[in-house]
């Protein structure tokens, strides 16, 4: 994190449409650099499709988004060097599985930034032990379990130096007792400057970490603020509708 | 008294042994084996053959094969890539020539290539050239449908996530897509080297220098050479066998060895960790 500058993002007005199904309605949200977002709401309210628009995995239809010194949505926008400042993170890992753990880190810095092996090395070990998983770097990824492939997927982002993270679902896929190394891990990533959106369930995540809250229903934004306003007082009675399902799944 | 399970079972593989069995008393009966020696196990009277059938038919066979394999290679790849390729006509040309030389018999490709190229182009293609060639152009088109389907084979988030560490587009194909597509065609691919192996035999058409024959003309010519009958063939034959069983056996270690997409697999849960304790830190 010490030669990074954590960028801001800026989202005006974003449309997305499959076919018939506008599953982004006009979405504007501001994240200022070092502050943390998490996106909240039920699946199919386009928070995951909101995330992909803003490392361009998705084309939106219009509107447009900033990240740092990039406009996303310039058609001329260089497309890679910008994505080399935008970790993400994604639920099912994504580890290339014919490559080692270590390899994982250092084929990007090496084959795109034309780092040296030794160097790029030197960075892909540090930022493994910074996820406690440096004495794995020479298994493959199958060998992990699925709390520590998605550590490695963290360190992974890591070695291109972002300055932004996108965080997709992190811990969906995990088994319980791995989700708490992946969150912790987050929030040192958080207590260290990075500017951070992540989509996710966890609502515990949310309210400790989290600066803002963005509540999204049906592809708009219901009710954005402060994680313990939100969360723990909702104003929206679909926010107070759908944190009562999740917080309390068995009803009364 | 009704027979259980386990009983029906052991006498019904009981009866498919006895009917195999019978059969292949029959066959010894009625085989004149005398004959069969004669026309097609006289070893002694083709021991001319060796040790030639092996340094030149054997080689010249694993050398049209070769070449012929590994640009079919590189032309299937080029063609797979056009398939899955964004610009329509790349995917036009592409579905073209895999129809078109799947399609047709490989000796056609080899008549083609024999008599047609020398008057079209006024080339003169030596032998190596001309079944490598023939070879190539008709293995590219199966070739191109096997990586084709091991390209989308290869789960999409893998594409995704190379993307989105900011790799170009061919970077992530050369890096990430392709080499774990070939994991996956690795043993469909062994199966298209022992088709070609057999394709190859197809050069007699064109006809060849005593120095350049490979299994099959050599095999044809013991026939009128030694008076053994189709004993030559059989040599041939055999020969063939020495190349395309350790291929497929190849082929199979690698299926059990799995193509190396083992990290779909959940990893085994941990029994012994208490759910009070865990995640815990």
């Amino acid at each position: 994190m010490s030669d990074t500058v954590p960028a801001g993002v800026t989202i005006e007005d974003l449309h997305k449409s499959y076919g018939d199904n506008e599953v982004l309605q006009g979405i504007s949200i501001t994240v200022n650099p070092g502050e943390v977002v998490c996106l909240i709401g039920a699946t199919g309210s386009g928070k995951s499709t909101l995330l992909r628009c803003v490392n361009r995995l998705e084309d939106p239809n219009s509107g447009r988004i900033l990240v740092g010194e990039f406009d996303a949505t310039d058609p001329d926008v260089n497309l890679d060097a910008m994505r080399r400042k935008i970790g993400m993170v994604f639920q099912q890992f994504n580890l290339f599985p014919h490559l080692s753990v270590l390899e994982n880190c250092t084929i990007t810095p090496r084959r795109v930034l034309k780092q040296p092996r030794a160097e790029a090395e030197a960075e892909a070990m540090h930022q493994l032990e910074l996820v406690g998983l440096q004495h794995l770097a020479h298994r493959r990824p199958a060998q992990l379990s699925g709390g520590q492939q998605q550590r490695v997927a963290i360190a992974r982002a890591l070695t291109m130096k972002p300055s932004l993270m996108l965080f997709d679902e992190p811990t969906s896929a995990l088994d319980p007792e791995t989700v708490g190394d992946v969150l912790a891990i987050m929030r040192d990533l958080a207590q260290a400057g990075m500017t951070m959106i992540v989509v996710t369930h966890e609502m515990g995540f949310a309210r400790e970490v989290a600066d803002r809250v963005v509540f999204m229903n049906q592809g708009r934004v219901v009710e954005e603020g402060p994680a313990q306003q939100v969360i723990g007082a909702p104003a929206q009675p679909r926010t107070q509708d759908f944190l009562r399902r999740v917080l309390n799944p068995l009803g009364e | 008294m009704a027979l259980s399970n386990r009983e029906r079972a052991r006498l019904s593989l009981g009866i498919q042994a006895g009917i195999f069995a019978a059969i292949v008393v029959v066959l010894i009966l009625l085989v004149d084996w005398g004959a069969v020696q004669n026309s097609f196990f006289d070893l002694e009277s083709v021991s001319g053959m060796f040790p030639g059938v092996i340094t030149v038919g054997l080689w010249n066979t694993i050398q049209y094969t070769f070449f012929g394999f590994l640009f079919g290679l590189f032309g299937g790849t080029l063609l797979a890539l056009m398939r899955l390729a964004s610009f329509p006509v790349y995917r036009w040309i592409a579905a073209i020539y895999i129809e078109f030389f799947r399609g047709i018999p490989a000796i056609l490709v080899f008549i083609a290539l024999g008599f047609g190229a020398s008057l079209a182009f006024n080339l003169n293609l030596s032998t190596l050239q001309t079944a490598s060639t023939a070879l190539a152009i008709v293995g590219a088109a199966y070739i191109a449908e096997t990586i084709r389907a091991g390209l989308q084979a290869v789960p999409k988030g893998q594409m995704e996530a190379a993307r989105a560490l900011g790799m170009p587009a061919w970077r992530a194909m050369v890096s990430i897509q392709i080499p774990q597509a070939f994991r996956i065609v690795l043993p469909p691919l062994t199966n298209e080297a022992i088709l070609l192996t057999k394709d190859s035999s197809l050069i007699f058409v064109v006809g060849m220098a005593g120095s350049a024959a490979e299994l099959t003309k050599i095999g044809r010519d013991g026939i009128l050479q030694y008076g053994a009958g189709m004993t030559p063939l059989v040599v041939a034959g055999v020969c063939y066998l020495l190349i395309t069983v350790p291929l497929s056996l190849l082929a199979r270690r690698m299926e059990e060895r799995g193509p190396g997409r083992s990290s779909r697999r959940r990893p085994r849960k941990k029994a012994t960790e208490s759910p009070v304790t865990a995640g815990v830190k």
